[in-house]
């Protein structure tokens, strides 16, 4: 267990670490909200919980991933190069002329479920792939990644509102409530909070995490696929947007800003440095 | 045989019934809107019917989730809510994923009245063409209604369909045999009115007076507005001196932009006329049939415009 753990965390410095050189050289990116959900992104992909295939991208028992909160590509690209669905050389190209890899995912990338960007869309289409499986009688699942922001955007509630009544219990939601939307604290703009009361008021079964704890997201993310609950289930992982680069941390100016040099250097120090993939699976 | 004159939208919605009776597939989402159709549909395929509530963003996005799923959607509200509510759900959802989703819109042009400009459909062509992927249908009559219910069955890719109420009479014959995106319905020498939807009705009237003004005119349903079938209204258009588009849609983007567009494009310097609303909101009270005359789009007024432009030019 203790391996396992150690493993994953090598592997997000590692993923961070690409992160941050990705957006320093395409000079964009999102990289406040990609360093919230990187531990949440290794521990569904490095961590045995996500079924999938990369030699077989569109394998129909692979278990339904979108990334709703879609700015957050970088540490997505990443983790598929790196579990195979397309070329490393893909990631030094990063939303540079001719590359695949833009700043927001879209299908024409192997293993990406859902063109994504536009926030609130994500939770819709995960309860509509959800439906399709139950009506089906397959047991994928529709595992999507929001934001504590994006939870601003209205869409998301009706999705909620239909999730629950459709009893979509393969629905699971991840929400990257790391505290921050584009330019402001979310306590500032418009407070959410309690934000798994109103989760639950809307017919979801809600559990809390620790967001950047491999130990909690992994006791949780382990049950999802032996619920005995007939709701959909909403994560709420409390991260910290920036997560890993003091400066960038819980900084509303790290949005999409992007490094300069002695920020970059600071930045490669504080992530430990992590050149090397981190220890395979 | 001639088929029998029933509701134009229950002909749709007839077809999508036997449709989905034959594959289970095919699952119809309602964001709360009923038609007399869709009664049986939902009695006799439960499984398959979906009453999502009134919320157009969700409807669009999980029906986008069902068909990654492998799922043949049709999703159905007033024309104003599927498209202009859910537009950038639409753009990406749709439209951007390709998805084989029909959209259903009911109530083109001012076909609610004086329910006002919430509920007018006039500006939904120029926004929904300008979306790539989906293609736009607007069928004329029942007959027409249920075939684009097969096109739409079939479609790839993403498909709005413009579906208005009412019995009108048959314009069109045979139930699955039309040329490709136009039909040429009457033939002319001089003068070519292309039209769409209820407009037809109106276009063809207006034809058969124009010949007691020795004006010989043939009329052109457009039932596919997107994609345009070019080679067929090239030929349909061959050696004519006039065009004239004539719908019930704001003169901004609609087909009369298509039309010229299309003109232009091809380098075809033939005259057009557009008769269209008014780049304006309607506040008037009043059936459409009202409607049509305050904005002259009624059968006299039409051929009195055309009588007059085409004097002019």
């Amino acid at each position: 267990m203790q391996d396992n753990i150690a493993r994953l965390k090598d592997k997000a410095g590692w993923v961070r670490r690409q992160v941050l050189e990705m957006i320093v050289s395409a000079g964009k990116g999102h990289i406040g909200g990609a360093f919230s959900c990187t531990d949440i992104l290794v521990a569904l992909y490095y961590g045995g919980i996500l079924h999938f295939n990369p030699s077989d991208p569109k394998w129909p028992g692979r278990d339904r991933f979108i990334l709703s909160k879609g700015h957050s590509a970088a540490a997505l690209y990443v983790i598929l190069s790196d579990l195979g669905y397309f070329s490393s050389s893909c990631i030094g190209n990063y939303q540079k002329e001719g590359c695949i890899l833009g700043g927001h995912p879209h299908r024409r990338i192997p293993g990406i479920e859902g063109d994504t960007g536009s926030l609130g869309h994500g939770l819709g289409i995960g309860a509509g792939l959800a439906l399709s499986a139950k009506m089906d009688k397959v047991d994928f699942l529709a595992c999507v990644l929001i934001g504590d922001g994006e939870c601003y955007e209205g869409s998301v509630w009706e999705a909620a509102m239909f999730a629950s009544h459709q009893r979509l219990s393969n629905l699971i939601g991840i929400l990257d409530k790391n505290g921050l939307c584009s330019t402001d604290r979310i306590q500032d703009c418009l407070d959410l909070d309690p934000l798994d009361k109103k989760w639950q008021s809307f017919g979801w079964d809600v559990v809390n995490v620790a967001g950047h704890s491999f130990e909690d997201l992994l006791s949780v993310f382990s049950n999802i696929r032996f619920r005995k609950s007939n709701k959909p289930l909403m994560i709420i992982a409390n991260t910290i947007k920036g997560k890993g680069v003091s400066f960038m941390e819980s900084n509303p100016n790290w949005h999409h800003a992007v490094p300069n040099d002695e920020e970059f250097k600071i930045a490669v120090k504080e992530l430990g440095g992590c050149r090397q993939k981190g220890v395979d699976s | 045989m001639k088929p029998p004159e029933i509701d134009i939208r229950d002909a749709f919605f007839n077809e999508v019934y036997a449709i989905a009776k034959e594959d289970s597939n095919v699952i119809f989402i309602t964001a709360d809107m009923g038609a007399h159709s869709l009664v049986k549909f939902k009695k006799d395929l439960p499984k398959q019917y979906i009453n999502i509530g009134i919320a157009e963003q969700n409807m669009v996005s999980v029906a986008a989730g069902l068909a990654l799923g492998g799922k043949k959607v049709f999703i159905y509200t007033i024309i104003p809510f599927a498209t202009f509510r859910c537009y950038e759900q639409i753009k990406m959802d749709l439209c951007c994923m390709n998805l084989p989703v029909v959209v259903v819109g009911a109530g083109p042009g001012l076909t609610y009245g004086s329910d006002g400009p919430s509920h007018h459909a006039t500006s939904d062509i120029a926004v929904m063409r300008a979306l790539p992927q989906i293609s736009i249908l607007n069928p004329s009559d029942s007959c027409l209604a249920a075939y684009c219910a097969r096109i739409a069955y079939e479609s790839v890719s993403p498909v709005y369909v413009r579906i208005d109420k009412g019995r009108q009479p048959l314009i069109h014959k045979e139930k699955d045999k039309f040329p490709d995106g136009l039909v040429l319905l009457r033939g002319g020498s001089q003068l070519t009115i292309i039209s769409t939807g209820l407009m037809v009705h109106h276009a063809l009237k207006v034809a058969e007076s124009l010949d007691g003004h020795g004006i010989s005119s043939a009329v052109v349903d457009l039932y596919m507005i997107k994609p345009l079938n070019e080679s067929l209204l090239l030929s349909a258009i061959n050696k004519i001196k006039h065009i004239v588009t004539v719908e019930e849609n704001s003169i901004v983007g609609g087909i009369g932009s298509i039309i010229s567009e299309f003109l232009n494009d091809h380098g075809l310097f033939i005259p057009l006329k557009r008769i269209a609303l008014p780049d304006q909101h309607c506040f008037e009270s009043g059936n459409r049939e009202s409607m049509h005359k305050y904005f002259r789009l009624d059968e006299e007024n039409i051929k009195k415009d055309i009588l007059s432009w085409v004097s002019a030019v």
